[in-house]
């Protein structure tokens, strides 16, 4: 199969990601300017955004008809490995958006760093690289590859303020749990492999389908896989690197962390067990167990935590366990016999897109507020509950956003989190997976606790206490308008989510 | 039959358990060695000889000469040369010579003697059909392990930078 017209069309978004990551190492080695390279990723990531509505219209017919029935095709299948849907296109320009205000985030944060701040852009547009690969792919070898190009630049971007020990400590121990995880994922796929001699996602599901029972041999295999992945969405209990690593890599590598990797892994695991459907009801009684349990184990750990950083990792955890409990759902198929896609599985897709959106807005302006008032150069991240105490009294805005975060993620109504937590209650009902939604709601009490608990402290007033401050015009700045785009966006999903909802739905996976 | 295969497979694991309990590095690192031509033997077996040529040229080749470089180095003298009796002890290369010695002992018999059947059947991949392959349909991922390569470059020069050496524009001091 050659590569033609069409499916460099199609991957248009990836190369030009991959054009800007070889512009800024460039401009780089020619002359160190913080502004100048901070730019060209910013621009290079904006034309990528661009890229992608381009493809998803002109395969659509909707832009340029003649390029369409010429150039364009779309779904595309770009060789074996590589499938650009609407379900990849919309999950890349997820993706970018948040590779888009980490960078902004990350330009506000790298400007108190003395030396060496250009690298992160070549790592943050590597990783994004790996992320927009990743779910994009259906082939086990596009999997790994941009999961490893993902984590990897990730190493780098957690350990990149590496003169503070905590920084440099996150990097090694992502690295080490990381390969791992790796390590996992790559022995589940040779045992797939040894079994079924194909590593397409299609394919393997045509295998499966026609087995009656799934033999032992495939069942590890899977679970490998499931564990591996499970480590990259720091499901309980492969979730012990989370917090250690959010709060010792720079606040906007956490953003990215938290964000970008979660989505792409997720949006990847979720294409896997559609494509390659298992009807074997161990796994995903298994998977319900890790759903709840990470749902139960991530907000009671988070009870106890003093740093925010800490906190919104614990949050994370549980975040992903609701995700998780969506993914139970498919036990029954996603087709309704005649190839098309079930309700179950219409609503399967439209759950994980819209929490993933909502979770991915309110993260990101969490961190951003995190980002806006602490600095490098000042030691250690200001991260700390008490940092944040009476934050109200000296940056009204940024303390009304921070707040809104909060209620957001513990999904409070008028917020875009409600409408992602909503969604995952009524596809649990639906399903009638009772104990599940059950624990949904336990997991939500539970968190509303340390969330109410971070809004009471930015609104005590504490004289005398240490003055930690974001910059006075952190409004005008790229990083304060993102944060405050975010909050917006996060408001206005959570009164009318119509148009995400719209979104999503058209950005189905092929075949369906 | 198919002995080839399970009897580098067992010299490969051997090997590696080797280099995990090993205490002394030196000693780890010729276990390494050990190991991965035991791998490159069960690549041969599987019908993959560009794999396991490559496992032998990149893995063993460039450790081997790192290792020769790094020993090169550091300048020897009389009390290392006494150290390294000392140390080298029968116990402590006669394992590893006995795996090295099945592995070409291994080598010497099947190129000797009729060797069908002594791995495990199937088709043999040539060099060219791995690079059609490779340039074929898995050309997007060749084109983006060079990407991953960058990142890791990167990702290596930044923290693995001497700070004390370097005068904050990327250049070190003179």
């Amino acid at each position: 199969m050659n590569l033609t017209l069409t499916h460099l069309f199609a991957i248009l978004p990836l190369i030009i990601v991959g054009i800007t990551v070889v512009v800024v190492m460039l401009s780089a080695a020619w002359r160190r300017h913080h502004f100048l390279n901070a730019t060209l990723t910013v621009i290079g990531l904006n034309l990528a955004l661009a890229s992608v509505v381009w493809v998803y219209f002109a395969g659509q017919g909707a832009v340029a008809p003649d390029l369409a029935s010429s150039a364009v095709g779309f779904p595309t299948l770009v060789t074996p490995l590589v499938m650009i849907d609407g379900y990849a296109l919309f999950y890349m320009a997820l993706i970018l958006v948040a590779a888009l205000a980490c960078s902004t985030l990350a330009n506000a944060y790298l400007e108190g760093l003395d030396e060496h701040r250009e690298e992160f852009y070549l790592l943050l547009l590597s990783s994004t690289m790996g992320a927009m690969l990743l779910v994009s792919s259906i082939h086990m070898v596009s999997l790994f590859l941009g999961l490893e190009l993902m984590s990897v630049a990730l190493y780098g971007m957690a350990a990149y303020t590496f003169k503070r020990r905590v920084s440099l400590e996150s990097g090694i121990k992502y690295m080490v749990l990381s390969a791992v995880a790796s390590s996992f994922l790559l022995f589940g796929m040779a045992l797939l492999y040894a079994a079924y001699g194909t590593l397409e996602f299609a394919s393997l599901g045509l295998r499966l389908v026609f087995e009656d029972s799934v033999g032992i041999w495939t069942l590890i295999g899977v679970g490998m896989m499931v564990i591996g992945l499970g480590f990259k969405l720091s499901i309980v209990p492969f979730h012990m690197w989370t917090p250690d690593v959010y709060e010792g890599a720079p606040a906007p590598v956490s953003a990215f962390l938290a964000t970008v990797s979660k989505v792409a892994v997720f949006a990847v695991l979720v294409r896997f067990m559609i494509m390659s459907p298992t009807f074997d009801t161990k796994l995903h009684t298994v998977i319900a167990v890790l759903a709840a349990l990470s749902m139960i184990v991530g907000n009671l750990l988070a009870l106890g935590q003093t740093n925010l950083k800490r906190l919104l990792g614990y949050s994370s955890i549980a975040h992903l366990g609701y995700l998780l409990s969506a993914v139970v759902a498919l036990r029954a198929g996603v087709t309704d016999g005649g190839g098309e896609l079930s309700f179950t599985g219409q609503l399967v897709l439209e759950t994980t897109g819209i929490y993933l959106a909502t979770y991915v807005l309110t993260t990101l302006g969490a961190f951003g507020v995190v980002t806006l008032v602490s600095s490098p150069s000042r030691g250690q991240d200001v991260a700390q509950l008490h940092h944040f105490r009476g934050l109200f009294w000296r940056r009204p805005y940024l303390a009304v956003i921070l707040t809104f975060m909060m209620l957001s993620l513990a999904g409070i109504p008028m917020t875009a989190g409600f409408i992602g937590k909503f969604y995952v209650l009524a596809l649990n009902m639906n399903e009638e997976l009772w104990w599940l939604a059950g624990t949904v709601v336990l997991g939500s009490a539970i968190g509303l606790y340390y969330y109410l608990r971070v809004m009471v402290s930015l609104y005590l007033a504490e004289p005398g206490e240490i003055q930690r401050d974001a910059a006075h015009d952190w409004g005008q700045r790229s990083g304060g308008v993102m944060v405050l785009i975010a909050a917006l966006l996060t408001l206005l999903f959570g009164i009318y989510p119509q148009p995400l909802i719209d979104l999503v739905q058209a950005a189905s996976p092929v075949g369906y | 039959m198919e002995f080839a295969f399970y009897l580098s497979a067992a010299v490969a694991i051997l090997a590696t358990i080797g280099v995990v309990t090993g205490l002394n590095p030196v000693h780890a690192l010729l276990n390494l060695i050990v190991s991965l031509i035991a791998i490159a033997m069960v690549f041969f077996s599987l019908g993959a000889p560009f794999a396991g040529i490559l496992e032998i040229i990149v893995y063993a080749g460039a450790i081997m000469v790192l290792f020769v470089f790094v020993v090169m180095m550091l300048n020897l003298g009389e009390v290392v040369v006494a150290q390294e009796r000392a140390w080298l002890k029968p116990g402590v290369w006669v394992w590893p010579s006995i795996m090295a010695g099945v592995l070409l002992g291994l080598l010497i018999v099947t190129l000797l003697v009729d060797s069908t059947g002594f791995g495990i059947s199937g088709e043999t991949q040539t060099p060219q059909e791995v690079g059609t392959l490779l340039f074929g349909p898995y050309l997007v991922a060749v084109e983006l392990a060079a990407f991953l390569l960058l990142a890791a470059l990167v990702t290596a020069t930044h923290v693995g930078r001497d700070e004390k050496r370097d005068d904050g524009r990327g250049e070190g001091v003179k």
